[in-house]
């Protein structure tokens, strides 16, 4: 880098600017890697070198028991063994199809999800009919997670035998981030959609007083809830003292219609910025020509900018759920007994009653192992969508 | 009217009004939380239930005489401080080849590097515990193990934040720097610095933000020591403890607010000069 441009000025100047270009745009291996080696080591110290000690202990191979005869006596594996793993994830899933009922190995379920998700991501690349295959895809990946918060259709379709009692909690936590990050999703498209579209220059302004919210404490926004949706809460006192109810409404505060609120309220301002940029890179003068050549509002959206922000859409949609599936803090502090997700569960085997440090690690590695798979399959959409993400 | 038409064209004169509608009943729902705490941070109750008893501001004398608090508080603005710090600079050194040079697997030192945001956090925060406390050396908790969690998952954002200021930098400029015999350094502090500085301010204050307000790692690498989140999430379990926690609450949302407007002016005051350029 400290090479000096006092040389005298060569010959032919074609040279000169190839190497000045060398100079600008190689650098010198050790400066490049100089700069970015601090943020590897990091990384490697402290995000990769984790993982591998959480696999570590999911297999056996590391005990929280300073001694093996302490660990034997705590239950805890001793050696290497698969056998933590085929816990979590050998268990039976009843379907329940009408008039059909039949046993299949959770195993196989993931497989099938597995396979449906692949073709949802790639079946676009078909031609002529691959987008109704992708439509359909998406349709029954969603399908038996979409709930109206109060009741657990998956597990009405999929009864668990009762020894899986963490992929029940699994699933049902798959539901409600799925049913968050749905509403979410869907509340954000018109607020987006407004933005972009409706208010001229000062929609940037707009926008940030739109995320504002989401820069604040996550804790007290959840808290904050509890001060509406509780007992002696904003909207209970508000319908008793006019009358309308005798005793407050109960599904309101601990329950899985509290956390699957709370989440979508939490995320709904981050994700209208994705869906916001998808909208910005509509070019207008295509709806214009598409309404010249007497197209509706609809067909001209479903056409034109349809297309355009389905990337941004995923994106948004995995914004949500990523971080909800792993979710701790909100079921905690307002899920109750029927609020509780995998996340808690997950962390009680660390701090917590269960206290099992390798079962802790299964759980954990599955969890990410989900959402890394999640990530990679979408990765093309949160790249379109995240603006380089 | 040019603008009117072209507002005619996507969405009809009553969709709008419709969307308007929903627009303020969004916000509204929005800031209702927000606002909710200002006036309960003001109530003369135990518990943060209606009806409100009274306005008073002892509340705030209370939590500002607690010992617990103000140690909290500092605790937390430590590991702000630093996480951010160290993340800027280090994210400021990796953006500038990124954004330059030919690196080898650029592709996987990226996703590398954007991959602790999409780990759920509770996964990264109970495998640093292991590590921390059953790896070499076990280093045991604290706050300065918090510090540097904090600074793998802040690094994702402040590279975000820096790389596409960095190479939106017309080239030139540097290229005209060396020509006239400065160093790769001088380079760097005379002719970058000085366009880039509102993104490193933009950078550090998210990093702040981020940091100040964590909780799912800091509560399981805390010992002794709790950071103010933390300290508010165990408070917040109890009814009876949350009436002192609501005024700082109140206050750290303001400051929230001041940095995140402020973070969004500063770069767009650099967006502004870039252009200006």
């Amino acid at each position: 880098m400290a090479v000096s441009a006092k040389t005298p000025a060569p010959p032919v100047p074609k040279r000169q600017r190839s190497r000045r270009e060398q100079r600008n745009d190689g650098g010198t291996a050790v400066s490049t890697y100089g700069l970015l080696a601090p943020m590897l080591i990091l990384l490697g110290v402290l995000f990769l070198a984790p993982l591998y000690y959480i696999f570590l202990f999911s297999v056996g191979l590391k005990r929280f028991s300073p001694t093996d005869a302490l660990a034997s006596l705590n239950g805890e594996l001793n050696s290497f063994s698969t056998g933590l793993w085929s816990k979590l994830v050998s268990v039976d899933v009843t379907v329940m199809l009408p008039g059909l009922n039949f046993n299949v190995p959770v195993l196989l379920i993931g497989i099938f999800f597995l396979v449906l998700l692949v073709a949802a991501v790639t079946a676009n690349r078909i031609p002529e009919y691959g987008n109704w295959l992708v439509g359909i895809a998406f349709v029954l990946l969603l399908a038996p997670f979409l709930t109206i918060p109060a009741g657990n259709n998956l597990l009405r379709l999929l009864e668990l035998s009762s020894d899986g009692d963490y992929m029940r909690l699994f699933f049902k936590s798959v539901t409600m981030a799925m049913t968050s990050s749905v509403t979410a999703v869907l509340i954000a498209i018109p607020v987006a959609y407004f933005l972009a579209f409706c208010v001229g220059k000062s929609k940037y302004t707009w926008l940030l007083i739109v995320i504002a919210p989401f820069l604040t404490s996550y804790l007290l926004r959840v808290f904050a809830w509890k001060v509406i949706l509780g007992d002696q809460g904003l909207i209970n006192s508000g319908l008793t003292s006019i009358g309308l109810i005798d005793e407050p409404l109960t599904f309101l505060i601990y329950s899985q219609f509290t956390v699957i609120v709370v989440l979508t309220y939490a995320w709904v301002p981050f994700i209208c910025l994705p869906i916001f940029l998808a909208f910005e890179t509509i070019d207008r003068r295509l709806l214009e020509a598409a309404m010249d050549l007497g197209a509706t509002r609809l067909q001209a959206f479903r056409k034109i900018s349809l297309p355009i922000i389905a990337p941004g859409i995923v994106a948004a949609f995995l914004f949500v759920f990523i971080p909800s599936i792993g979710e701790y803090i909100t079921p905690t502090l307002v899920g109750g007994t029927q609020g509780t997700m995998y996340g808690q569960s997950l962390a009680s085997q660390f701090v917590g009653g269960a206290f099992n440090w390798q079962f802790g690690s299964v759980m954990s590695l599955f969890l990410l192992g989900v959402v890394l798979l999640l990530t990679f399959a979408t990765a093309r959409f949160l790249r379109a969508g995240g603006g380089g993400l | 009217m040019a603008r009117d038409s072209s507002t005619f064209v996507v969405i009809s004169p009553w969709g709008k009004r419709l969307l308007t509608a929903f627009f303020v009943v969004f916000l509204l729902v929005l800031y209702l939380p927000t606002v909710l705490l200002v006036i309960f941070s003001f109530n003369d109750g135990t518990v943060a239930a209606f009806p409100l008893e009274g306005l008073t501001t002892k509340y705030y004398g209370l939590a500002f005489n607690s010992e617990e608090i103000r140690k909290a508080l500092g605790a937390s603005i430590w590991v702000g401080l630093g996480a951010a710090a160290i993340a800027t600079l280090i994210a400021l050194m990796a953006s500038y080849p990124l954004a330059r040079r030919n690196v080898r697997g650029k592709a996987l030192i990226s996703a590398l590097m954007l991959v602790p945001l999409v780990v759920p956090t509770v996964v990264l925060g109970v495998s640093l515990l292991l590590l921390f406390q059953k790896g070499p050396g076990q280093v045991g908790l604290g706050l300065t193990r918090i510090m540097v969690a904090h600074v793998v998952i802040a690094i994702p954002f402040a590279v975000l934040i820096l790389l596409p200021r960095i190479a939106s930098i017309d080239r030139r400029l540097e290229e005209a720097a060396y020509d006239l015999g400065a160093t790769g350094l001088q380079t760097f502090r005379l002719v970058m610095l000085p366009l880039i500085v509102p993104s490193i301010i933009s950078a550090f204050l998210i990093s702040f933000v981020f940091s100040i307000d964590e909780v799912v790692i800091a509560s399981f690498l805390s010992s002794d020591q709790v950071t103010y989140p933390v300290y508010l999430y165990s408070g917040l379990k109890f009814p009876e403890k949350t009436q002192t926690l609501i005024p700082v609450a109140t206050i750290m949302i303001v400051i929230s607010f001041v940095l995140a407007f402020g973070a969004e002016a500063i770069r767009r005051y650099g967006d502004r000069r870039l252009v200006g350029k």
